[in-house]
């Protein structure tokens, strides 16, 4: 079958980055019309990555494979390459579509920014690079744009550049996840010295951990396997990278919704599902993911109950459900890892443009200063809620098949992982329970005037909001306990369906409890809201400073890091520096002592020279008498 | 149309019949001095860049090499004894220029920074006809060490370089100029001195060929590279002149250390580096340019072109100690860097830990290591030409460079602090721009054979990330202070140096293939010899 | 012994005294007057040689005489600047002739 669109998807980053191009070049004092230009390319891309997945779903295309020669030196012989399989097609359709709806969102969220051009501008780069990540044919080139997108984030987590607290975030953001990158990048040499003909692309990587499985040691490939998770679990801040995601919230709302919940930090995810080959030859790093993943989902959920910032508490919450899709892989369904990645997208991306449609009309982050919006911003309540349900596993929104298929799979491999999954979805529930009963129910706590003055937002911002709920709603059917569609899609057949009953029936019964235990305690009010507080104050200490972890690694290494510092420059100073100088000093001593001699007084020199001939003329005599 | 001239002489030399009309010109006419000074500058670019076009890899440079008779000394045959087949003796230097796969990329550099940098010289206050003077020297000097192929043009050239440099940074540098200027001539000098005795033990022992005249067989001692070269694959050659007089393994160990030591100064290597923190702080920034952007790298290519390739048996013994002694410099420089408070000492670190990674590049012995190491070379001339560059801009600005004293200029020079944030992620290595290419490469090829060091060198990209956010966002981001809420963002004179720069910086970055295609067949006579002596 | 060692050992003995005076004496006089005792030293030994040398000839007493003059007119230039220099300082002591050194 031909693949006729599938040829031009070099097109579908080829957009953005042109108008990342435009704007940069000719953007200053541009200001809504650079916004327009850069909505337009992100919804030129998503229109042709739609035609892509249709095609593709239509006719069942085969995968096309395109590049040029990138980099040539030595041993290494690297295209700059792209690929489209369902895959990438279905990844291209959720990060166009979000680029595009957060581009329309911003149109209104930025609008009085005087630097609106260049947020569009980032935005535009970051799109194009993250389908970059998206379509790379070989490790190499998602490499370059794994990194690409990774200064995207972190130039629009620091975009409002006077904050100190959003320089901090940026700087903390890149430098933890270039952690989990050395791991990457490490894991690329040691992939490139190992592998056959030194082949880069996934094709070979299927090939030789696949299909020949046997010609790499199993102990390099556990290596270079937990390698690439270190990748993965600094850009999906996982358990102990994950310290960087809830500070990158200082960044614009639209951004987190953008790079911090529905795309970049999915992108680890992305990464173990395309060198899934790897790991399925390594137990032990299988087994890694899984654990990583569910300690993850239940140690940011349990956090995620404690925060009080409306950013924070989803950002928590959406380095739990990566621990979801992380545990997903690590008990081996990539299914439901992208089935649950694909819904996620949708309703986290829905809950922070939610979340910044609140922030944009009360201008405050803080819940305790929330309450009662939901009569106010209807429209932005109503799908919040739609939200709220859908991260919370109600049936029959998508998170609640996604969810499912996770847990289903994972009771397959172990019911302790099962059961950590079913406790994440109750903690998961009750703090989504708690952010919207404490911000759009109730009484208002905050400042009145401007609560009377809240209203939804303009259109711009309203209708992403409002396509965001549907797909919130709709987008689960594609993979349910009936019908496996995804996952035969996706990986043309393979794939097995996981529905057990028992995992139905117990995610359902932890959700549901989980919101109605949240109703009691912060709508209703039958619960006393410091039950727990009062009793075990230093437990819920624990939780709002996020473990201390932040604490620990400023003392681990920060602090040892400026410590060593100091050290070396005094040791630069002192020993290598005052060597120097010693010999410096030495030189200027031997002359000194030599200038002893030039005292000016020609009957001194009379005297050195006339000693200096005689001891010439004997030394002389003397060679010609021995 | 350029194919009969003498290209590499012409590159070499424009800049010093530039330095000579500047000196003519009259001193008080800024604009007539500053313009020549761009456009004997200029021209050796663009004739760089005719060469960039015209060469081909699998050829090699053989069609632009040059050589000519220079000087020649007969020697009193009787101090050598008498050699049954020898009739007599001579002492041959000869002007033997050429260029390849190794030489082009930086000669193009160079190029590229000397020409930049005389634009950036606005700077200059003082002076101007001494100071365009010495710079067109200077750059003959820089030319002439790249293209040189016979041992003592070489050093005749790098020296050239150490003058009027030391003029340079005493005359128009900053406060502590004078002792910035004697430390760097102190330390070059030694390292020169010590290059001229391995050089004369090259000579002495390597650089001799035989010829026949009407008295018989005459035997030439010259510094003749391609000649060393020759004599060192020729399994015979020992054998074939005075035994005696061929490298014993000993002297060649003393040549290879003395090599090691005098181009580590230049580099720098660790220990050597701290004559180059003073040049880097106190030289003015266009000085600097020149400094960190060409003349660290004729320690890298000198290490290369002699050190490698006439003793590689040597290269191949110490690996292990260039590559632990690369990532010294790489933690050592990226450690201190963090901690600095004064930017130009930041960049000065930077450059250490920079340098440090050229080292693994070369200590990896295969070929992508080495194409690493050029590239990485070129990527980091560019870089922290442009880096300094921005020095300049902000210190004639803000009148300092401290850390803690700058903060928020994104608000009032968003251009500067755009290209600033750009170098800085670039010399972090960020993937899609230079940095990331030569960084990649030499630690691919170092990993190959030494997997568990490469690995701790790696911790140096992530050091490099705390270094560059730490300094950049504290100078570009957070809050500004009342002091400069007036400045003017970039004249467009500094701009478009700046604009250059990043262009090459992006560009060598998505493609870079357009330099690493160049040094395709650069490393083929090295590797072979490799391959034979050490068996791979 | 022959005459010629005789006369070449009166000629190093004289020019031993000179050499002694113009290392050790202060008065820059004595010092002009011991130089004079090197050269005649000297000249001594031009003379000697041109007796009794190996090849003799009246050369070297013609040498002699050139360096007489030349001894004259240089203690001429030596007094004179010894006397501009006494104008001056008001002392004939070398050691405190050390301007350059300054």
């Amino acid at each position: 079958m031909a693949t006729v669109f599938s040829q031009y998807a070099w097109l579908v980053p080829a957009f953005p980055l042109a108008a990342f191009a435009i704007l940069t070049a000719f953007g200053r004092g541009w200001s809504r019309a650079g916004a327009w230009i850069a909505t337009l390319a992100s919804l030129a891309s998503f229109a042709l990555s739609l035609i892509i997945a249709i095609e593709r779903i239509v006719s069942n295309a085969e995968d096309y494979v395109g590049g040029f020669d990138w980099l040539r030196a030595g041993a290494v012989n690297l295209t700059a390459g792209y690929e489209v399989t369902n895959l990438t097609a279905l990844m291209l359709v959720v990060v166009t579509l979000v680029a595009f709806l957060v581009n329309l969102y911003s149109l209104g969220y930025m609008g009085e920014d005087e630097r609106m051009t260049v947020f569009f501008s980032y935005v535009a780069l970051f799109t194009s690079s993250m389908l970059g990540l998206v379509l790379a044919d070989n490790l190499m080139i998602l490499y370059v744009c794994w990194e690409l997108v990774g200064v995207c984030s972190f130039l629009l987590i620091g975009f409002w550049y006077r904050k100190p607290e959003a320089r901090a975030a940026a700087k903390k953001a890149f430098i933890v996840t270039r952690v989990g990158d050395l791991g990457l990048l490490i894991a690329i040499l040691l992939l490139f010295w190992y592998m056959p003909d030194h082949a880069l692309d996934f094709a070979s990587l299927h090939n030789v951990f696949h299909t020949q499985s046997g010609i790499i040691s199993t102990s390099i490939t556990t290596l270079i396997a937990l390698l690439i998770f270190v990748g993965a679990v600094g850009k999906s801040g996982q358990f102990p990278l994950h310290v960087w995601l809830p500070d990158a919230m200082e960044g614009p709302t639209p951004i987190s919704a953008l790079i911090h919940a529905a795309t970049m930090v999915a992108a680890g995810v992305f990464l173990v599902v395309r060198t899934f080959d790897i790991f399925q030859a390594s137990q032990a790093a299988l087994d890694t993911v899984a654990i990583v993943g569910a300690f993850t989902a239940l140690f940011a959920a349990t956090i995620g109950l404690a925060q009080n910032d409306i950013k924070r508490v989803l950002a928590y919450s959406t380095v739990s459900q990566l621990g979801y899709m992380m545990l997903a892989l690590g008990v081996g369904s990539t299914t439901a890892a992208m089935f649950h990645l694909f819904t996620h997208a949708f309703f986290k991306a829905l809950l922070f443009l939610g979340a910044g449609s609140v922030i944009h009309a009360i201008h405050t982050q803080d819940i305790r200063e929330m309450g009662g919006l939901g009569s106010r911003m209807k429209a932005t309540a109503w799908t919040f809620g739609i939200g709220v349900l859908a991260l919370s596993g109600i049936p029959p929104l998508s998170g609640f098949w996604s969810k499912d298929a996770i847990l289903s799979a994972a009771l397959e491999k172990s019911p302790w992982l099962f059961a950590v999954g079913v406790l994440t979805a109750f903690f998961t529930a009750l703090y989504m329970a708690r952010l919207f009963f404490l911000v759009f129910t109730g009484k208002a706590r905050g400042d009145a005037a401007t609560y009377a003055r809240a209203k939804d937002a303009p259109w711009t911002m309203t209708i992403p909001l409002i396509v965001l709920a549907a797909l919130a709603v709709v987008s689960g059917f594609v993979q349910t306990p009936m019908s496996g569609w995804l996952g035969s899609w996706l990986w043309s057949g393979e794939a097995k369906e996981h529905a057990e009953g028992v995992a139905i029936v117990a995610s359902v019964a932890a959700s549901l409890l989980g919101i109605y235990l949240g109703w009691l305690i912060y709508a209703k009010g039958t619960i006393r809201r410091d039950a727990v507080s009062s009793r075990l104050p230093w437990l819920v200490k624990l939780l709002e400073r996020k473990y201390y972890i932040d604490e620990l690694y400023e003392l681990l290494f920060v602090r040892s890091l400026r410590g060593l510092g100091k050290a070396l420059a005094v040791f630069d100073d002192v020993v290598v520096d005052g060597a120097v100088k010693l010999a410096g000093g030495a030189v200027a001593g031997l002359g000194r002592l030599n200038t002893r001699l030039q005292n000016g007084q020609v009957q001194t020199y009379g005297l050195v020279a006339v000693i200096a001939t005689v001891v010439l003329v004997l030394a002389i005599a003397g060679r010609r008498f021995w | 149309m350029l194919e009969n001239l003498p290209v590499l002489s012409l590159i070499i030399w424009i800049p010093l019949l530039g330095s000579l009309v500047v000196l003519f010109l009259p001193g008080y006419n800024a604009r007539a001095v500053r313009g020549a000074a761009i456009f004997f500058a200029v021209v050796p670019l663009l004739l760089a860049l005719w060469l960039y076009a015209s060469y081909e890899p699998i050829v090699g440079g053989q069609a632009f090499a040059e050589q000519g008779t220079w000087l020649s000394v007969p020697l009193n045959a009787e101090a050598f004894g008498l050699h049954a087949n020898v009739a007599s003796y001579r002492l041959a230097f000869d002007y033997r220029l050429g260029v390849d796969g190794i030489s082009l990329p930086l000669v193009l550099l160079t190029g590229v920074v000397a020409a930049m940098a005389s634009l950036a010289s606005v700077h200059i206050r003082k002076r101007w006809k001494t100071y365009f003077t010495l710079f067109l020297l200077l750059q003959t000097g820089m030319y002439g060490v790249f293209l040189a192929r016979d041992v003592t043009l070489f050093f005749i050239f790098f020296e050239l370089t150490l003058v009027p440099m030391f003029f340079l940074i005493g005359i128009w540098g900053y406060f502590g100029r004078e002792k910035a200027a004697n430390r760097f001539l102190v330390y070059n000098g030694l390292g020169s001195a010590v290059m001229l005795l391995a050089f004369l033990i090259l000579i002495a022992t390597l650089g001799f060929s035989s010829a026949e005249t009407s008295g018989g067989t005459e035997l030439i001692f010259s510094g003749s590279y391609d000649t060393m070269l020759a004599n060192l694959k020729d399994p015979n050659a020992a054998a074939h002149q005075n035994s005696a007089m061929f490298l014993s393994e000993n002297l060649k160990w003393a040549a290879f250390v003395l090599l090691l030591v005098a181009f580590g100064i230049k580099l720098p290597m660790f220990p050597f580096h701290t004559w180059m923190l003073k040049v880097h702080t106190e030289a003015p920034p266009a000085v600097v340019m020149i400094h960190s952007g060409i003349l660290l790298k004729m320690g890298a290519y000198g290490l290369i072109r002699f050190a490698a390739f006439l003793l590689p048996v040597q290269l191949h013994a110490s690996s292990t100690v260039l590559a632990i002694i690369g990532v010294v410099n790489i933690l050592y420089g990226a450690v201190l860097a963090c901690v600095q408070k004064e930017f130009k000492l930041v960049l000065a670190y930077s450059s250490v830990s920079q340098m440090g990674i050229v080292l693994l590049g070369i200590a990896s012995l295969n070929e992508t290591g080495f194409e690493g190491a050029i590239y990485q070379a070129v990527s980091h001339g560019l870089i922290s030409a442009l880096l300094f560059l921005l020095v300049g801009s902000l210190h004639e600005r803000t009148g300092t460079t401290r850390i803690d004293e700058l903060g928020g200029l994104a608000q009032t020079v968003p251009f500067l602090s755009g290209i600033l944030l750009t170098a800085g992620l670039a010399s972090l290595g960020l993937p899609g721009l230079s940095g990331f290419v030569g960084e990649f490469l030499s630690f691919l090829g170092l990993f190959s054979s030494m997997k568990a060091l490469t690995a701790v060198g790696v911790i140096g990209v992530l050091l490099a990330a705390v270094y560059v956010l730490r300094s950049v966002l504290a100078i570009t981001n957070g809050p500004l202070p009342e002091r400069f809420a007036g400045l003017k963002d970039a004249r467009f004179v500094e701009a478009l140096p700046m604009v250059v720069l990043t262009a090459l910086i992006v560009l060598l970055g998505i493609y870079p293939s357009l330099l690493t295609d160049l040094m395709q067949h650069g490393f083929d006579g090295l590797l072979k010899e490799l391959q034979t002596r050490v068996g791979g | 012994m022959s005459m010629l060692a005789s006369y070449l050992t009166l000629a190093a003995v004289l020019f031993c005294i000179g050499l002694y005076g113009v290392l050790t004496k202060r008065n820059a006089i004595i010092v002009l007057l011991s130089i004079e005792l090197m050269l005649n030293a000297a000249n001594l030994n031009l003379v000697a040689f041109s007796k009794y040398g190996v090849v003799p000839s009246l050369t070297g007493q013609v040498f002699s005489l050139f360096a007489m003059t030349l001894a004259a007119a240089e203690a001429a230039v030596g007094v004179a600047v010894l006397i501009a220099l006494y104008r001056r300082r008001a002392t004939v002591n070398v050691d405190e002739f050390d301007e350059l050194r300054r």
